[in-house]
């Protein structure tokens, strides 16, 4: 019963999280049509860059928070214009490139910081919910991620740049011949997208370690729900995060920790056994 | 008409072409007797055993261009293999490395069918996540109790209980040099079999899953059971690269599933060669492995990231290239088929 | 008689898009057909679906009497459908003689046959002498012919050409016309996308119409030219 309650709260807001997480895979996921492999490591960076401001550079929060989140949009953007973007034509080359740029943020982190797990301060209190003991730092992540993803629909409904990521993401040539330039489009993705895994890493850094292979999972865990949702399906989005979310803790907390790191395996090899084109439609 | 397309290469020709190489081979392995030991011998044993790794990459992502991150998965799992068959059931490692190459085979098709029945990005996805996946399971509870944990699983190996019988002076030399001997005897099988099989029809159905896959399958190509039987073949290279290993070098770790270890070294190699060529990756995984091994000394771990940044320029460089040099190798081999062909008619 | 393709009301749509709407259509034995019908009125639908590319979400596909409508693409080339796709596509890093030879070796599984087709299927397209080349060095109608080639080599009954003039001068679409009539006298049936009407007309013996992923006429060329709907769709074109 105690640990019903722990997945029922735990797992909501995981999925909350991991929708956000999502949402920032899906634009370059949709727009690309290409998974972008760096999406992980660019959410390992700015919890390590906030933590360099705070400890090494002894910045105070309310300036390193953003600024690491700029860091990581403008490093976002670099790695798309110059490893993804010129070799968008060949899927193999975008994998090998993007692939490299992980493995060396990966091995640069483990030089730089070592493999200890790092933490970044966390909101303080907590807050009993249905009995449980819960950290006030998981409310802000729920007011935060309720934010964030009104404002990425209020973005892509409602701004002429929304629109325009939409329907590149629905057809090359129609937008085309629309006169939208995909590869304009494509730029700002990368920006947005990479606002996206900051927020998030920034976010989830005080509650989960920091280490060098943090981003891995995540990253796996947006793909599996982007798929399974749909690419550009906002509500299969929705749904497919919460699968995840709960399927996610309720295997940490009935197996545990250590045997829940194969739930983003089994949700992409169930996609793939009996839906391939994605549960709410278009998936490629 | 092409002056090119008619001329009949003689057999002569082609004895002198594979003539050089016979000859390399040759002195390459007799470089113990030439007194070439210690840790640099080792070090081309390892170099040995990964040409059956980069082979294993270039025989199937080079030429469908499906990218298998996932090869440290199948070596791993074939080293695990072997080191859970020895622990745990007392299989000697000299008798555990078919079943363990089998075993890891097997898991391999297993767990990678359901992507290789669709085209994609799941396939790549799922190859990247899986030695992730397994670095975690080996070093967590409860796994890591029965898998050794950070420290592995040791045994004793190969022809261990032979050498043991040598006096002390030998005893290191003949391990050293008889690991050597079958590590090279099993690069040259590997280029044989990966060259063999990527040049011929099978293996230019691979390609042409790699250039259109839909127009291969418009046009009559199996395409799913190319990709399987490539994957076959290519995962068994990989399969008995990690056994082999394995029961040279014990204790296995969870070194084996990650990718600085046994998937950046022959990645850039197939990269450098050119994919799906088989003969510039082999080349290429001597040098590569060579100075990788050597850069440990001079630069340690930022040895990835300067392969890795090595990669991203090749890449970029020729986006769609990659593959290009392949052209006067297969003009060539046109033209025999042509003769052949004509002098039918 | 049993007839060589049957699709009986096919029906495809992708989102809100009705592509192919109860299109139903017959070619029998070696029949020249003309598919026509405006930009997006579903005919490479139509051609995907008969290819096995895609699946209808209703109807039936039958060939030489045997459903197919869930067969895999390869296993209806083996049957006796080939296609081409619209636009030149070929495989771009492989040499003319593999671009062909691949599909032969697919269906037969004799190597030594599937050689002496290949061999045929180059010289009616005459490409003997490119047989080496590298498709970025070749012309557009020397594509075409390549394509044409990897389509015969198949041992084809019935053969889906999309689009085929596209890109070529008038001279190169006579040979293509020329080759198609030499084959078809031979038994080969045809389905022939066009939108070049002028060429097309005097080729085929029956034309279908499509519409907004509707079937609105199907009869003789010179019977469609003088209809009034197919004159509406096609305003200013014929
Ligand atoms: N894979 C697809 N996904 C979504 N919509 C598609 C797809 N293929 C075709 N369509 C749509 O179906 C309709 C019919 O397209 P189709 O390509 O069959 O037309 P067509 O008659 O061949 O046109 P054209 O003469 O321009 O080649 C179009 O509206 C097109 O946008
Ligand atoms: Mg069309």
């Amino acid at each position: 019963m105690e640990e019903l309650k722990y997945i029922l709260i735990f797992g909501s807001f995981h999925s909350l999280t991991y929708l956000v997480f999502s949402l920032g895979f899906s634009l370059v996921f949709g727009v690309a049509r290409l998974p972008n492999l760096t999406y992980g490591a660019l959410y390992v960076l700015t919890g390590y860059s906030t933590y360099v401001f705070l400890n090494y550079l002894n910045t105070p929060l309310y300036l390193a928070v953003p600024v690491s989140i700029l860091l990581t949009a403008a490093i976002s953007l670099a790695i798309g214009e110059s490893v993804i973007k010129p070799a968008i034509k060949f899927p193999v080359s975008v994998f090998i490139t993007t692939v490299a740029v992980a493995y060396i943020f990966e091995e640069l982190f483990s030089i730089q910081m070592g493999l200890k797990p790092v933490t970044l301060p966390l909101y303080p209190g907590t807050t009993s919910i249905l009995g449980i003991p819960v950290s006030n730092h998981w409310l802000l992540i729920t007011a935060v991620c309720l934010a964030m993803t009104l404002a990425l629909l209020a973005f892509l409904y409602k701004t002429s740049t929304g629109k325009a990521i939409r329907a590149v993401a629905e057809s090359w040539e129609e937008s085309m011949r629309l006169g939208i330039n995909p590869l304009r489009v494509l730029r700002a993705t990368f920006l947005i997208s990479g606002v996206y895994a900051a927020l998030t890493g920034i976010l989830l850094a005080p509650l989960k370690a920091l280490t060098p292979t943090a981003g891995w999972s995540p990253l796996f865990a947006a793909f599996a729900i982007v798929v399974m949702g749909g690419i550009g399906n906002i509500l299969g989005t929705v749904v497919a995060s919460l699968v995840y979310g709960f399927i996610e803790q309720s295997m940490v907390y009935v197996l545990g920790g250590g045997i829940a790191r194969v739930a983003p395996l089994i949700l992409i090899l169930l996609i793939l056994v009996f839906r391939p084109h994605g549960l709410f439609g278009r998936g490629e | 008409m092409s002056r090119l397309a008619f001329s009949k290469p003689s057999k002569l020709k082609r004895v002198g072409s594979i003539l050089p190489a016979l000859f390399i081979a040759a002195i390459y392995m007799l470089l113990p007797t030439f007194g070439l030991r210690g840790f640099w011998l080792d070090v081309l044993t390892r170099v040995n055993i990964f040409l059956l790794i980069t082979l294993s990459l270039d025989l199937y992502s080079g030429t469908t261009f499906y990218l298998n991150l996932g090869v440290p998965f199948t070596v791993g799992c074939a080293a695990y293999s072997l080191a859970l068959l020895n622990r745990y059931l007392g299989v000697p490692v000299e008798y555990a490395i078919l079943p363990s190459a089998a075993i890891s085979l097997v898991l391999s098709l297993v767990i990678f069918l359901p992507s290789l029945r669709v085209r994609g990005a799941y396939f790549s996805i799922m190859s990247l996540l899986l030695p992730i996946v397994m670095a975690g399971i080996v070093t967590s509870q409860p796994f890591s109790l029965y898998l050794g944990g950070e420290g592995g699983i040791t045994y004793s190996p190969l022809f261990f209980s032979y050498a043991r019988g040598l006096p002390v002076k030998e005893r290191a030399f003949f391990l050293q040099s008889t690991y050597f001997y079958i590590s090279s005897i099993a690069a040259i099988i590997a280029f044989i079999v990966s060259y063999k099989v990527a040049y011929s029809d099978f293996g230019f159905m691979m390609r042409s899953v790699g250039q259109d896959e839909l127009l291969a399958e418009a046009s009559g190509v199996n395409t799913v059971r190319v990709k399987l039987v490539g994957f076959l073949i290519s995962s068994s290279l990989a399969s008995f690269a990690g056994s082999i290993y394995a029961a040279m070098r014990p204790p296995v770790t969870v070194d084996v599933f990650i990718p600085a270890n046994t998937l950046v070294p022959p990645l850039t190699a197939v990269i450098l060669g050119g994919m799906g060529t088989i003969v510039g990756p082999t080349i290429a995984n001597y040098f590569i492995l060579l100075v990788y091994e050597a850069l440990w000394d001079v630069i340690g771990r930022w040895r990835v990231v300067l392969y890795m940044c090595l990669l991203i320029v090749l890449v970029l460089l020729r986006p769609q290239g990659i593959v290009y040099y392949l052209y006067t190798k297969l003009k060539r081999l046109v033209s025999s088929k042509i003769a052949e062909l004509t002098a039918g008619v | 008689m049993v007839k060589l393709l049957v699709c009986d009301s096919v029906t495809k749509k992708f989102g809100g898009i009705v592509a192919l709407d109860k299109v139903s259509l017959e070619v029998s034995k070696g029949e020249l057909l003309g598919l026509i019908g405006p930009n997006g009125s579903g005919k490479t639908t139509l051609v995907n679906v008969i290819s096995g590319v895609i699946t209808p979400d209703e109807g039936r596909i039958v060939f030489e009497g045997k459903d197919i409508t869930r067969l895999k693409p390869h296993r209806r080339v083996a049957l006796g459908i080939s296609r081409i796709f619209q636009g030149m596509r070929v495989y771009p890093y492989l040499p003319v003689y593999y671009n062909v030879s691949l599909s032969a070796r697919s269906v037969y599984k004799d190597a030594r046959l599937a050689r002496a087709k290949t061999t045929w299927a180059l010289t009616i397209t005459r490409l003997l002498a490119e047989a080496g080349e590298l498709p970025i060095n070749l012309t557009p109608y020397k594509l075409r012919m390549v394509e044409l080639a990897r389509a015969l080599v198949t041992g084809p009954k019935l053969v889906l050409l999309d689009e085929p003039f596209a890109g070529l001068s008038p001279s190169e679409i006579d040979e293509v016309i020329e080759i198609v009539k030499k084959l078809n006298e031979n038994g080969l049936a045809f389905i022939i996308v066009e939108h070049k009407l002028r060429y097309l007309m005097k080729l085929v013996n029956r034309v279908v119409v499509l519409n907004e992923g509707k079937k609105i006429f199907e009869g003789k060329p010179d019977e469609a030219v003088s209809n009034e709907e197919v004159a509406r769709v096609y305003l200013g074109v014929l």
